[in-house]
């Protein structure tokens, strides 16, 4: 039963732009502390640029630490935005309105902190430059084109492209909203971003095709951007427990159920702070509670595949590696951790309809996947890499140190903290989607009753 | 202004239907087809049941030739593993929609769903083909020697399977054939009250109807999905060495989704032609599905390039081998077929809006998606049934292409012409358009005047 209520356009502008036009003191509070988390991460990248990666508790056989689990994880939130917004998009589902923006900021915030990772993991980024300029020819030094190194940036950046591009499609008509009541540098902004749209008819169909055209140009880059990240994995005969087929798909669906629960993270935050209450109801977290568990299913079946056919082989390796994974101090707590907050708990939680459409449980259940799919990233890469092989002569545990903590917290912060300055600039909810909404909703009777319906848009 | 009826309009278009625009004249209607008995439904009755016996007679004669032979029955295995993947898969369609609550799937749900009776035919391909699988000892088995695998647990899977696809379509038709109890005559009316369980149409009984039909299929979806798994792995994967593929089970139920719906769009493309229901069938129906069409053959190119890349790449001489038994090697032409066929005809024909928004293309990818099913399956079974050493860490040598022989040509005649039998009488039992859901359907959905367009107003009352 859908619960909207009649908004009119003046009201639906004066509350989605409440957030560019007014600064309230939680804004500047949550600007700071975060901003403190992120100087505390630039200084550890800082010092690790001076002093090399020996500060960092990365060692043989584990050279990937927590910066690739992190990386591998920005990764999958960044699937957010297609999932939610492309695929939404493309089947007109009405609940889509509220989400969409900020699935797709978060998308390309996410991509550009994924992307910062491996560069500072290999310590020496302005060497990067040497990819551009290969300097020694006689020797042959060229970049190899088969190497991860060139396939990884091309296909995020791709993707990162692409996402803007969609996020500023979907911006051009909420900036003409707001160059229109604004002045200064603002004025100036939005007249720039929103090139010239005046909202005729033309203009509308053209934005409306390049968003469809856009949605659906970008599902395949969004399923391509995973999977290569997670063939960097499984072309890898020699590490255990990496070479399987199903890397590539059970990479892309576990990013999409972390993309997935961010956008709840992220749309609870967005009711809450901004007092959206008539915007983001609780029948949109009912619509993404079952969209959750659907997906949450479908990972477990790639889970259970994965892990089942490592032991289906019977090869000592795997099962030793699974042993590890299992009953080894500290992965098996880390295991459990990841199990019971990626599947048991929330799971079961979103099949009650009452539980789905309570936001405070929406939100912490959600925080909870995002907890167990980070853990779930750290049991595939830490574990295989301490048995890589046979002949490692060295074998222990990792624990990063406080240098790399701090780099992984600044990420979380930084993301908070882009969200909250694209929050001052442009509308974090679009303005013609909820107006559209509500030209498009209609009351049916049916007897002697009246049915909430929407006009079908195709 | 609002209408409370859909107009009537030649055009093929999403806003028109050239059936009747209220509930009781299209129950009327779809009553009045579904009574009607023609000549050519006998004709085709005697001759579809005389192959049918011959199929039965092949499958006798390969059972009396004995089960250790096991690339004998390489053939009924992918004859098995294709019916499974079609016919069997096909009640997914209606469930999946009935899920997510589209409008569109009402014509065509029963269409899909009466495909769970081809399952009992199935069964009879089942049980001899267990009987081929070669002990467990020194072989990878997904059972670990468990007592009673897997006989027991795959016998109980494929039951509970077909069951469950009978007691959805049971279900699903007690409205329809409490309608029929009261209107038809002769035998089928002995049969409309047996199988409309006492329906009277009370509050109670429709919230238990839709509550019931809603676990039921998440239940089939669950034991297909399931039972795809336990095929692939049983009857393919752990026949060969060295063939350890952990999207291959996913890579077969996908492709069982990817059949499902093409399943449904040949079916619906024959009742257009022959079955008398044109009407039923409209643009809407082709057009939603052909999309779901498109997104099934990227997934199936996807699934089997992770497989293909990470072998590929790899270069383990054990997954080279691999390769060479089932994609390039003896199986090289099927396989060929299967992929320009399951991805590369689907995949060009319907990237475009305005072939997917057609009859005839869908028809066309539907068509070439089956006939690379088919494929898909020898290359598979066929060659895994081949394998004659089943234990070791490698296939040592690859096995020579194996043809069909006469018992496997009746075999598939039989089997193919008793699945359309069994189809086409229990759509003369059970009416194949649900009537009940297209009446609801024209309850829920009226046409507006918008701005200076006309659109169709859907109610959502859930």
């Amino acid at each position: 039963m859908q619960e909207r209520t009649a908004i009119p356009d003046s009201k639906i502008n004066s509350d989605l732009l409440r957030g560019l036009l007014g600064t309230p003191m939680w804004w500047w509070v949550a600007v700071i502390v975060l901003a403190l988390i992120v100087g505390a991460g630039v200084a550890s990248v800082a010092i690790t640029f001076n002093m090399g990666l020996g500060l960092w508790e990365i060692h043989r056989p584990i050279m990937w630490g927590i910066m690739i689990v992190n990386f591998v994880f920005w990764i999958g939130i960044s699937h957010a935005g297609v999932m939610i917004s492309a695929i939404l998009r493309l089947s007109y589902a009405e609940w889509r309105r509220p989400v969409t923006r900020a699935a797709e900021i978060l998308t390309v915030f996410s991509l550009m902190i994924a992307m910062v990772h491996p560069l500072i993991h290999a310590g020496r980024p302005w060497r990067l430059a040497y990819w551009f300029l290969p300097y020694d020819f006689p020797r042959g030094i060229w970049p190899s084109i088969r190497s991860p190194a060139v396939w990884d940036p091309s296909a995020i950046f791709t993707y990162l492209t692409g996402s803007s591009l969609f996020v500023l499609i979907a911006l051009i008509p909420d900036m003409a909203v707001a160059r229109d009541r604004t002045t200064g540098w603002r004025h100036y902004l939005y007249s720039v971003a929103s090139l010239g749209f005046r909202g005729t008819p033309r203009q509308w169909k053209l934005q409306t095709i390049a968003g469809i055209l856009l949605s659906g140009l970008l599902l395949p880059v969004f399923v391509s951007v995973h999977s290569i990240v997670s063939w960097d994995f499984a072309t890898m005969v020699s590490v255990g427990g990496w070479h399987a087929t199903i890397f590539a798909p059970y990479f892309v669906i576990g990013a999409v159920l972390s993309g997935v629960s961010a956008v709840v993270t992220v749309m609870a935050l967005m009711r809450w702070l901004f007092h959206w209450e008539d915007y983001i109801r609780p029948e949109h977290f009912d619509a993404l509670g079952r969209l959750l568990i659907a997906i949450a299913m479908g990972w477990l079946f790639f889970f259970v595949l994965e892990f089942f056919v490592a032991i289906y082989t019977k090869e000592p390796a795997e099962l030793a590696l699974r042993e590890m994974q299992l009953f080894q101090w500290p992965y098996n707590v880390l295991f459990t951790i990841f199990i019971f907050a990626a599947l048991i708990i929330p799971v079961p939680i979103w099949v009650s309809r009452k539980m789905r459409r309570n936001i405070t449980v929406m939100f912490i259940t959600s925080i909870l996947v995002n907890v167990g799919m980070w853990l779930e990233r750290f049991i595939i890469i830490i574990p295989s890499l301490a048995r890589k092989q046979d002949l490692t002569f060295v074998w222990s545990t990792y624990h990063p140190s406080i240098f790399e903590i701090s780099i992984v917290a600044a990420s979380f912060a930084l993301v908070g903290l882009l969200l909250l300055l694209f929050s001052k600039v442009f509308p974090l909810m679009p303005l013609f989607e909820q107006k559209e909404g509500q030209r498009f909703a209609a009351q049916i009777r049916v007897g002697r009753r009246s049915i909430p319906g929407v006009v079908r848009e195709e | 202004m609002q209408r409370p009826h859909l107009r009537r309009t030649s055009r093929e278009h999403e806003l028109s239907f050239a059936f009747p625009d209220t509930p009781a004249e299209a129950g009327k209607d779809i009553l009045s087809r579904h009574l009607r008995l023609t000549s050519r439904f006998w004709k085709a009755f005697w001759v579809l049941l005389l192959l049918f016996g011959v199929g039965l007679l092949g499958l006798a004669l390969r059972i009396l030739g004995g089960f250790d032979d096991r690339a004998a029955w390489g053939y009924e295995a992918a004859l098995f593993a294709y019916l499974l993947t079609t016919a069997q898969s096909a009640p997914l369609v209606s469930i999946a929609m009935r899920i997510v609550r589209n409008h569109w799937r009402r014509p065509l749900a029963r269409l899909s769903e009466v495909f769970a009776v081809v399952g009992i035919l199935n069964l009879l391909l089942f049980f001899p083909l267990l009987m081929t699988l070669p002990p467990q000892e020194g072989r990878k088995s997904m059972w670990f020697g468990w007592p009673g695998s897997p006989h027991i647990y795959d016998s109980l899977a494929i039951i509970f399977l077909v069951l469950c696809g009978l007691a959805i379509l049971l279900f699903t038709s007690m409205p329809d054939m409490a309608v029929l109890r009261e209107q038809a005559s002769g035998r089928l009316k002995g049969i409309a009250r047996r199988l409309s369980l006492g329906w009277v149409g009370s509050g109670r009984e429709w919230k238990k109807l839709n509550l019931g039909l809603g676990y039921l299929g998440a239940l089939y979806f669950i034991l297909l999905i399931g039972v795809h798994a336990l095929v692939s792995m049983d009857f393919a994967m752990s026949l060969v060495p060295g063939w350890i593929d952990s999207i291959f089970p996913a890579f077969h139920a996908l492709s069982g989704l990817q059949s499902a719906v093409a399943t449904i769009i040949f079916s619906m493309f024959l009742m257009r032609a022959i079955g008398g229901y044109r009407e039923y069938f409209g643009l809407d129906q082709f057009w939603a599905l052909s999309k779901l069409l498109l997104a099934f053959s990227l997934l199936w190119f996807y699934f089997w390039w992770s497989t293909f890349w990470v072998y590929w790449y790899g270069r383990a001489p054990s997954e080279v081998s691999v390769l060479k038994l089932i994609m390039f090697g003896p199986y090289a032409v099927p396989f060929f077929l299967s992929f320009g066929l399951n991805f590369v005809v689907p995949f060009g024909l319907m990237l475009w809006n305005v072939a997917r928004r057609s009859i005839k293309w869908p028809t066309i990818a539907a068509a070439s998606i089956l006939v690379g099913t088919f494929f898909d399956r020898i290359r598979l079974y066929v060659s895994a049934f081949s394998v004659e050493d089943v234990t070791g860490h490698a296939l040592e040598s690859i096995p020579a292409t194996h043809f069909p022989d006469l018992i496997d040509v009746l075999i598939y005649v039989g089997f193919f012409s008793g699945s359309i039998l069994m189809y086409m009488v229990a759509s003369k039992v059970v009416p194949i358009i649900s009537m009940w859901e297209v009446k609801e359907w024209l309850r829920l959905r009226v046409v507006r005047t918008f701005l200076r367009t006309e659109v169709a107003v859907v109610a959502k009352p859930e």
